[in-house]
């Protein structure tokens, strides 16, 4: 049961994540709140763009889809959730 | 009153819900309707007559939250309080249920009279998303209506609800409660307002934008009006904060999240383990990391060539009779002023319909196709590493496709960027980017008479103009861009209805607004010929276009009439040049054509264009675009000159 806290960067691919903080400015938190991104949401992490472009995102919980930038995705941690849970 | 005779109702919903959509399918019933295209609208209005009663509703821009990250939102917000509603619609994507409630909730909290649309109730259950209307609606205390406006589904029902809550004058909800220990707090806060503050809708919504506004509700000027109410709020900001160890903010957002959650559940059943949609599949092609590229570069190169085969055996179908009636007037016998003014009209009436209209048309098709698609969010997504090379990111790319339309809901497009930095450098921008009537008229006359591929070259050449001048202004402007947060709205396949309504909308609006401009400046071109004055204009220019460019001074006076709309020197440029279209290569040569249209097509902003810029950012910004495009247009032209 131990869980790993990492980065939503350095999160793998398609596997269930959980938003265990969003770290960062009011500005940024604000706009993923306002997104519908809230800490204990599940989401999943999907394709990259080239060059260091945008990760995919998509919360499980609400359905969104949302493109966040790198500089964005460093501010969010997850906990890799179990698939079998 | 007049306000209870005409009732207003305002559409509010989160970005990309289908808003829009379903005011135009309303605004369809409309007797009248304003909607200016180059002013600055932050909502479109129109009257609505049904049963015999005028409803006056406004759609004002998506906004997530009633607590405004950018200035499209503050608009909507601004508008919401600044003129109260008789009624709100609130328009949600149901198929975004979970999320889409946590505005609903905040609408609640105001206590007005209030009515849902639940929207895209089709794709909601192609998603496997089954809501049941009537238990949604008694949970949350209001009507609740199921649409699908690109279909006009549900669209009588909604109205005659709005009627009926009117009349009647229910549909107000009652706010909803949270959990026991943030509402002691709440509570605590109500009472103590001051009992004539300047509150909002009702006590508890004031005390609850009062905590989490942050700075953006009267913040400042609390401390004035009541230190004590100040010092209050800060208190009950920290009992929050401690109480679940997150800002205040997050606390009530949290709050909202659960609430409209779990009224998701009640109200919803997700059907698990169904078959991927074509629309998803079709998606996961567009966002791949690597065959997005080539669909994108595809999607372009298409659009081109699309516009190009459709716009040119209409142009030179349409073209003929203007030659022959041009030549007519000029081999009649009659006093010169009537000539002069035959002439005007035939030209500007000929250009409009023979060479703008070509290409106008399937060019708005094809960006109205895009646009409803939803692949401006996805040209963004894919777009946005090579958007950081000039210092902004890929939630500019919607504006800048935007630009290829008209420059100007471009600029207004901007509003969606959050940073004020980035709404400066996308704006300067953006009149670098070749719109549909420069578009047209590149295609016209480049494509005519010197082939595709130079028109081609010629469009890919304001890509790389755009990056130079977007990379330099970069350096400029150090203060790093915010970074992006972009939703990526689930990918529709547009109704054809809904295109043909816009594109309508468009085509009216051209042939109301420019195409007059156009007429006008043909026959003041005349006019000035007539009286010799273009003589006196061109020698005033002949400097730049002699000189510099190596063009023929009579093209002078055409440039005063391209700061009106930029197409409209290069359609003087033939009557400028007292020559027929068909005859054109003999007066210019191939270097003269391109660097003529290179120069006209970027040597100003064209006025609407700086009117918005004016309007949107400051004078200061307009100026400097101005002096920005002249700059480049002169370099690029002389360069030109020398290169070819």
């Amino acid at each position: 049961m131990t869980q790993r806290v990492v980065r939503l960067v350095e999160a793998p691919q398609g596997v269930p994540l959980r938003i265990i903080d969003l770290v960062g400015g009011p500005g940024v938190r604000r706009r993923l709140l306002n997104l519908g991104f809230h800490p204990g949401d599940l989401i999943e992490r999907n394709s990259n763009a080239l060059f260091g472009g945008p990760v995919l995102v998509k919360n499980l919980t609400t359905g969104t889809n949302v493109a966040l930038g790198l500089g964005i995705a460093q501010k969010i941690l997850v906990e890799i959730v179990d698939d079998q849970t | 009153m007049t306000k209870l005779d005409r009732p207003v109702i305002i559409f509010i919903g989160q970005p990309n819900s289908g808003k829009s959509t379903l005011f135009n399918a309303i605004a369809g019933y409309k007797a009248q309707t304003s909607n200016f295209p180059g002013t600055t609208v932050s909502h479109t209005h129109s009257e609505v007559y049904i049963e015999g009663k005028v409803l006056r509703i406004v759609d004002l821009p998506g906004t997530y939250s009633l607590n405004p990250v950018d200035p499209a939102e503050r608009a909507a917000l601004a508008h919401l309080f600044q003129e109260p509603p008789d009624l709100i619609v609130n328009v949600i994507d149901a198929s975004l249920l979970g999320r889409s409630l946590e505005l609903t909730l905040e609408l609640l909290e105001l206590e007005r009279p209030l009515v849902v649309a639940l929207n895209m109730v089709d794709l909601a259950e192609k998603k496997g998303v089954k809501i049941e209307i009537s238990k949604l609606a008694s949970l949350i205390g209001v009507p609740v209506v199921a649409t699908v406006a690109n279909r006009g589904r549900g669209i009588k029902e909604l109205l005659h609800l709005c009627l009926d809550c009117l009349e009647k004058g229910g549909c107000r909800p009652v706010a909803p409660r949270w959990a026991a220990d943030v509402e002691k707090y709440i509570q605590s806060l109500v009472k103590s307002l001051p009992p004539n503050f300047c509150g909002l809708a009702n006590p508890r919504f004031t005390a609850i934008k009062l905590i989490e506004a942050g700075d953006t509700f009267c913040h400042e000027i609390l401390e004035e009006i009541s230190p004590e109410l100040k010092i209050r709020v800060e208190e009950v900001r920290r009992q929050l904060e401690a109480l679940r160890s997150m800002p205040a903010y997050e606390v009530l957002a949290a709050e909202r999240h659960h609430l409209a959650l779990k009224l998701f559940e009640k109200a919803s059943k997700v059907e698990r383990g169904r078959r991927v949609s074509f629309e998803e599949k079709l998606d996961s092609l567009l966002m791949h990391p690597f065959i997005g590229y080539p669909i994108l570069i595809f999607i372009f190169a298409l659009f081109f060539f699309l516009i190009f085969i459709i716009g040119n055996p209409l142009e030179q179908l349409l073209l003929k009779p203007w030659s022959w009636l041009n030549f007519w007037i000029h081999h009649q016998p009659g006093p010169p002023v009537l000539k002069a003014i035959l002439d005007g009209l035939s030209q500007g009436v000929g250009a409009g319909l023979a060479i703008v209209f070509p290409y106008f048309l399937p060019l708005l098709l094809l960006m109205s196709f895009l646009e409803d698609l939803g692949y401006l969010a996805r040209a963004g997504f894919l777009l946005d590493a090579l958007m950081h090379r000039i210092g902004l990111h890929g939630k500019s790319v919607a504006p800048f496709i935007l630009g290829f339309g008209c420059n100007v809901p471009a600029i207004m497009g901007t509003r969606i960027l959050e940073s004020s930095r980035d709404r400066l450098l996308t704006s300067l921008l953006i009149p670098f980017i070749p719109c549909s009537a420069r578009t047209a008229v590149i295609l016209a006359i480049v494509a005519f008479f010197l082939g595709p591929w130079w028109a081609l070259g010629y469009y890919l050449f304001h890509f790389i103009i755009v990056a130079f001048v977007g990379r330099l202004l970069a350096s400029f402007f150090k203060e790093p861009s915010p970074g992006l947060i972009l939703e990526i709205p689930s990918l529709k396949i547009p109704s054809i209805k809904t295109i043909l309504t816009k594109v309508l909308w468009q085509l009216r609006s051209f042939i109301q607004f420019a195409w007059p401009v156009l007429i006008a400046g043909s026959l003041g071109l005349s006019c000035l010929q007539l009286i010799g004055l273009d003589h006196w204009i061109n020698q005033i220019f002949k400097p730049l276009v002699k000189d510099v460019l190596g063009l023929p001074a009579n093209l002078g006076v055409t440039l005063m009439f391209g700061f009106l709309r930029k197409e409209l020197s290069l359609l003087m440029m033939l009557q400028a040049l007292g020559i027929d279209y068909l005859s054109l290569p003999q007066t210019m040569t191939r270097t003269d054509l391109v660097v003529f249209t290179a120069f006209v097509s970027l040597f100003i902003p064209c006025l609407s264009t700086v009117v918005i810029i004016w309007k949107e950012i400051s004078w200061r910004a307009a100026l400097l675009s101005i002096l920005l495009n002249l700059t480049t247009a002169t370099l690029i032209g002389s360069l030109l000159r020398l290169l070819l």
